[in-house]
């Protein structure tokens, strides 16, 4: 089951800051569905996981689904 | 000094250009195209100014053009090359706004992606060029600092005798020049010249015809301001002098720069790498820091930085450059030396760097 944060309305960095204290809480496997329409979330979420080494896939536009990998 | 402009030359102007400046008002401020003794004297400072221009930009005086609206070279360049609107025109995934928009005027636009490095995908240029392309591509990128391997570009270029268009704007004279190229861009805030003069290069022998409305033979407006020019060809002549051990010491700092971020923080994006970046900019991204914050806190402490996030530019859109890359848009900000910097501002800067950080990192 994955857990909901939602950060629509809010400006970049504050969708990735909340996403890393969620996944920072969270076991390992967790799954974040993150709905975000900040123009600099998708960009910034495949540099977040390449930096963090989590995974993530794009469910819609403003709709990301985050494994925490490690 | 540490400055926040995106060029070099954003900067105080220097003391003898500043001074020629001056004098230039007195003396060059009448219409070199009329016959008076007036026009004679500022026709022949004009041209005093045209030689020293070219002469330090290793180019032929009969290729240059002064121009007074310099973000309006590139644009023109391009639209002016052999067959623009029906050619295939392939850009830079990094390439600065004002050419990238030039795709809305082409009928076939290509864009080149770049590596995570910040370099050109050289198959994929290769792959996408034909006989009639144009292809436009920065020297050096002014966010970044990343150079292009322009030797290799040219020569994928030359083999299709495409036109190639080179925005030197960034790199301004530390731009060495490939054997082939048909048009250039330069800025003379990129060497510490004033803002509001620019030089189109057309290489002798290249096609090109000048797409604003004219009636007569001409390659440029040349509405320009005469003392800014001379400003500008005398920014150059003091700019270029100990111009190769200034860089060195610049590319000393910025790999201490480079070398102590990677040491003492972690989770940072840092654009380029040592080879491949002009020796004057560092670009870094801090994940999970708001660059409107670290910008301040860097003001409260008298450094002044530029940064490409979405958060400090006017639009909500995060730098281009920073997202074709696949790096960190947040978080970011951008060291700019000039020739002035002092060791002891770096030692300062670097002291601070990693408190600012985390303590941003903990609200």
């Amino acid at each position: 089951m994955s857990e909901l944060l939602d950060c629509r309305g809010k400006r970049c960095p504050l969708p990735i800051i909340e996403l890393s204290k969620k996944i920072k809480e969270s076991e390992l496997g967790q799954q974040v569905l993150l709905l975000s329409d900040d123009p600099a979330t998708a960009a910034d979420l495949s540099a977040w996981a390449r930096i963090t080494g989590n995974e993530f896939t794009i469910v819609s536009a403003d709709n990301f689904l985050i494994t925490k990998s490690r | 000094m540490i400055t926040a402009g995106k060029y070099e030359g954003q900067h105080p102007l220097h003391p003898k250009a500043r001074q020629i400046l001056l004098d230039a008002f007195d003396q060059g401020w009448a219409d070199p195209t009329q016959i008076s003794s007036q026009g004679r004297q500022a026709q022949a400072l004009l041209a005093q100014a045209r030689e020293s221009i070219a002469k330090s930009l290793a180019l032929k005086v009969d290729e240059i053009e002064l121009w007074g609206e310099p973000e309006l070279i590139s644009p023109i360049a391009i639209w002016g090359a052999p067959g623009f609107g029906a050619a295939p025109f392939i850009y830079g995934a990094t390439e600065r706004s004002e050419i990238i928009g030039m795709r809305a005027k082409s009928k076939q636009s290509f864009e080149i992606s770049v590596d995570i490095d910040g370099a050109t995908d050289l198959d994929l240029l290769t792959q996408t060029l034909q006989p009639n392309s144009i292809v436009a591509i920065q020297s050096a990128n002014i966010e970044t600092g990343i150079t292009q391997d322009l030797k290799t570009i040219a020569k994928a270029v030359v083999a299709q005798n495409a036109h190639l268009h080179i925005d030197a704007t960034a790199s301004g004279a530390r731009f060495a020049k490939p054997s082939y190229w048909s048009t250039l861009h330069f800025d003379a805030r990129s060497w510490n010249g004033p803002a509001g003069v620019g030089v189109f290069a057309l290489k002798n022998g290249a096609r090109w015809s000048n797409p604003l409305p004219h009636t007569k033979p001409t390659r440029s407006p040349n509405s320009f301001s005469i003392p800014l020019a001379l400003a500008a060809a005398s920014a150059l002549e003091n700019w270029i002098i100990d111009e190769a051990a200034n860089s060195a010491r610049l590319k000393s700092l910025i790999e201490r720069i480079r070398n102590h971020v990677k040491q003492t923080i972690a989770d940072v994006d840092i654009a380029g790498n040592a080879q491949s970046t002009l020796p004057n900019i560092i670009s870094l991204s801090f994940l999970n820091v708001s660059s409107e914050q670290l910008v301040a806190a860097l003001e409260v402490e008298g450094f002044s930085v530029a940064s490409g996030s979405a958060c400090v530019a006017s639009s909500l859109e995060p730098s281009h450059v920073l997202k074709a890359m696949g790096l960190l848009t947040h978080g970011n900000m951008r060291i700019n030396l000039n020739h002035d910097v002092q060791d002891g501002e770096i030692t300062k800067l670097l002291a601070l760097l990693p408190g600012i950080i985390s303590k941003l990192r903990e609200n």
